[in-house]
């Protein structure tokens, strides 16, 4: 009934040309989509940029930046505080530079999608600020002519820019691609020291056993003593054994912090002092880490739920004052409360195989945080707009917002400030501080020197500034890694590697620690790492290590 | 006559394991209902650390407060209901008629047009392409790309289709066509009246749709005054989310304190708002409940 007439008629061929139709439409719909594609990329085909007539515009020092007023379009992720175009740091700028913004702000939790179909459309801002490109969106919009190449550019427009990637001819390798080219500016952080958040000891157990800050362990037997005393004594008082001497949740916390007993910098892939490249999980040093992790497993000295749980049941636990030492940004994230120095850093510490515990810090560079795109009018511009946040005045109009609103300059020589009072409006610093700049909670091109902070700092940063002094710096730290590019080939050849490799060592890790697989397993463990192409891995990243180092 | 037959011993046995089977469902359904009310007015130190499980501890009701002070919220649940409500009602007015059309034996070429609805079941364009037929049509970050793009489903004009062949008699549309009525006129008069199930359910079919919808919502628009509600939920959750993940490798202290404080925030909204984004759907659906069943069922019954 259903079938119609006109094809029934269509005596024994109706068949064969019904099972058609919807084939032939799919063709045409095909060569429509595909005619559609097309369409949006040739709509991206606009003049070149960077053409002598906007390069004409621009004053190669001074402000403003440029002589006749030019807009672009920015894009860039919103966390939903205050409008860009509302923003003092932009008025300002916009002020002195004579450069204006049309702003195309997606939220930060979608702005990866987004960022993605502008690629994709062929319709791009002009500028991606504080966009978190990836190293493979560099590599390839970079190498399709997308994203301009900006080494000229600096050298010509970027005076402070310039000299910092010559003074630290570090940070210039690790923003060049392998073509040779840079793509995107970074953001130096050189107030950050952290590689992973550090692990702190629970203060109140601390005062409860009579165990001074100086009396911290310094080896993995004396913290194993002390975990069985967080287990044993009762610190928290409450007369139940409900302490968890370590808490962590999938060990990714507290791994890198430990691992540095056996020498080894990072939890995945590291080099030494004498350039050579490691896998963290097929070293010794693993083994005897999981050795140790397992005896505390088996003691009920490292959480039961710590594959399980997720970091909000942690920080629950550390709220209820249940845990002795864990991992946090700052120790009151998960105990709970005020900013306090009473729950003093953990100390690294060693195992006998070591002279002195490795320790990682940040590299203080986080990659492709600006880039200028080819649908551009006013590069040059751009470069020397966003080159002022490399210097002092810049970072700090864009760190803290034009001066008068959080703070005013005490000693303009040396930079120290003070905070100007809190309007009522807002609870608290960081709250006024959004609604001011764009580089709150983003990663935004700019240097975050440690001039910034002077004379703002509080009693309690002050104290986790000495704790870093004491508990970091002093081990003669060193990132695990150089922040570097692969090749398209070395990336697609690595993400082939580890797609399978990653699951198996995160489960054999569990069992290991748990004991459901006994270490005896451990050769079995590594034939099998091997065998899914572990040494192809190091060698590629050796390559890429040492194209890097000799750049 | 029926209730006098005595059970046999095995009857009462297979009713009383229906009843445990029930029992069962019921409680995996039930359970994760009373959870979210109990969690929505419980302490988020509780309901992290497990201690809550099934009555509300440490009762407060923060969560409500801060929900009902939130803007965005509330802009959120405004424009899910303008899009739910003319969402739907460009659903209908393309899908009921587009659905009889194709159930007519008479319609010239129905075969032709079946098929190309068809071809769009099994074939689409992909995520990209469709985003630059939408940002061409000049549909970005309006209401109408949540609404246009999938104003017909397909699925559904078959249902509708299959309810229309097996329920509107051939004869009657005969008998109206005697009496000289238009075809326009018969869709509006005869047809139309006697079809309120199939269209209580394909109201409730994409009204559900679109209320719970938020990738569209992702994809399309940029400005947040126009986020649905579900967005508002996901963004709401996703900060949370992300704090977790992103806070060891934070670029500063200061952004760190900041994402620890929207995350505490976050933990004591997420209950709430669900709650507050599924009551209206709740409280619709016994209503609608009748139709849903009945046109299921008659969608069923011809393929």
């Amino acid at each position: 009934m259903t079938h119609s007439t006109s094809s029934r008629s269509n005596s024994s061929k109706s068949g064969f040309t019904r099972f058609r139709a919807p084939k032939a439409a799919a063709v045409v719909l095909s060569f429509v989509l595909g005619a559609s594609l097309l369409a949006g990329c040739s709509d991206s085909a606009e003049p070149k940029a960077g053409s002598q007539e906007s390069a004409a515009n621009v004053n190669k020092e001074g402000f403003p930046i440029v002589k006749e007023k030019v807009t672009l379009r920015m894009m860039g992720p919103d966390v939903g505080v205050q409008k860009w175009a509302d923003m003092p740091a932009f008025q300002e700028m916009e002020k002195k530079s004579g450069i204006s913004f049309q702003f195309d702000n997606p939220p930060l939790d979608s702005f990866e999608t987004k960022k993605n179909l502008t690629f994709a459309s062929g319709e791009y801002p002009d500028i991606f600020y504080a966009a978190s490109l990836t190293q493979a969106d560099e590599v390839n919009y970079g190498s399709q002519g997308i994203l301009l190449p900006l080494e000229d550019l600096i050298d010509n427009y970027a005076p402070n820019l310039k000299k910092i990637l010559d003074d630290n001819p570090e940070i210039r390798k690790s923003i060049t691609t392998p073509d040779g080219h840079i793509y995107s500016l970074p953001v130096i952080n050189q107030q950050s020291i952290w590689y992973r958040s550090p692990m702190w000891y629970n203060g109140e157990f601390l005062d409860a056993l009579k165990v001074s800050e100086d009396k911290l362990p310094k080896t993995t037997e004396e913290l194993y003593d002390l975990l069985v005393r967080f287990r044993d004594e009762d610190p928290n008082g409450n007369g139940k054994k409900d302490e968890i001497p370590l808490v962590s949740v999938k060990l990714d916390d507290v791994r890198s912090w430990l691992l540095g007993a056996w020498g080894i910098y990072g939890e995945d892939i590291y080099n030494d002092a004498n350039g050579k490249v490691h896998f963290a999980r097929t070293e010794d040093g693993y083994r005897e880490f999981l050795t140790y992790m397992n005896r505390l497993w088996k003691e009920n000295l490292l959480d039961h739920e710590t594959f399980s749980q997720t970091p909000e049941q942690k920080k629950a636990k550390g709220a209820n004052n249940q845990v002795g030492l864990f991992q946090d940004w700052h120790a009151y994230f998960t105990h709970g409360g005020e900013p306090t120095t009473n729950d003093p850093m953990f100390v690294p510490v060693k195992s006998d195989s070591v002279d002195q515990p490795a320790v990682a810090i940040h590299p203080g560079l986080s990659t492709g945080s600006f880039a200028i795109t080819e649908s551009n009018p006013a590069p040059e511009a751009s470069i020397r707009w966003v080159d002022y946040m490399y210097g002092y005045e810049g970072a700090m109009l864009f760190d803290k917002g034009p001066e008068g609103l959080m703070y005013e300059t005490v000693n303009a020589e040396d930079h120290t400030k003070k905070w100007l009072p809190l309007p009522d409006k807002f609870n608290s610093r960081e709250d006024y501080r959004g609604t001011l700049t764009p580089n709150y909670g983003t990663p935004a091109p700019t240097l975050l020197s440690t001039d910034l902070q002077k004379g703002l700092k509080e009693e309690f940063d002050v104290w986790v500034d000495k704790q870093n002094e004491e508990k970091i710096l002093a081990y003669d730290p060193q990132p695990p890694f150089p922040i570097l590019y692969l090749t398209p080939e070395e990336q697609a050849e690595i993400s082939s590697l580890r797609s399978d490799m990653d699951t198996y060592v995160q489960q054999m890790e569990a069992k290991f620690v748990t004991g459901q697989e006994p270490l005896s397993g451990w050769d079995n463990y590594l034939a099998t790492v091997k065998q899914m192409g572990s040494d192809r891995m190091i060698e590629i990243y050796q390559t890429a290590y040492d194209r890097w180092k000799s750049s | 006559m029926a209730a006098v037959i005595k059970e046999s011993k095995t009857d009462r046995i297979f009713l009383l394991f229906t009843y445990l089977f029930l029992g069962i469902a019921l409680l995996c359904v039930l359970y994760p209902l009373v959870y979210i009310v109990s969690a929505s007015i419980s302490s988020p130190t509780y309901v992290n650390s497990g201690e809550m499980w099934l009555l509300p501890k440490g009762i407060t009701f923060e969560g409500y407060q801060r929900v009902f002070e939130n803007q965005a919220i509330w802009r959120g649940y405004a424009n899910t209901i303008l899009y739910t409500v003319v969402g739907t009602l460009v659903n209908l007015l393309v899908t009921i008629p587009a659905a009889y059309a194709l159930s007519r034996s008479d319609f010239v070429g129905r075969g032709f047009f079946m098929g190309m609805f068809l071809v769009t079941m099994f074939f689409g364009g992909g995520l990209i392409p469709t985003y630059l037929l939408v940002k061409q049509l000049g549909l970005i970050n309006s209401m109408w790309a949540l609404i246009l793009p999938g104003a017909a489903s397909v699925w559904n004009i078959i249902v509708a289709r299959t309810f229309f062949q097996s329920t509107i008699p051939k004869e009657l549309q005969e008998a109206a066509h005697i009496d000289g009525c238009t075809n326009l006129r018969l869709f509006w008069k005869i047809v139309l009246p006697l079809s309120s199930p199939i269209i209580a359910v394909m109201a409730l079919f994409y009204g559900v749709g679109h209320w719970n919808s938020y990738f569209n919502a992702l994809v399309y628009l940029n400005d947040e005054a126009k986020y649905p509600l579900q967005m508002v939920l996901r963004q709401i959750l996703v900060l949370q989310e992300m704090n977790s993940s992103r806070i060891g490798t934070a670029t500063s202290g200061e952004t760190a304190m900041a994402m620890n404080a929207r995350a505490d925030v976050a933990a004591l909204l997420k209950y709430a708002v669900i709650i507050i984004s599924t009551l209206p759907i709740i409280a619709i659906y016994p209503f609608l409940q009748r139709y849903f069943v009945q046109g299921v069922m008659i969608g069923s019954v011809k393929g």
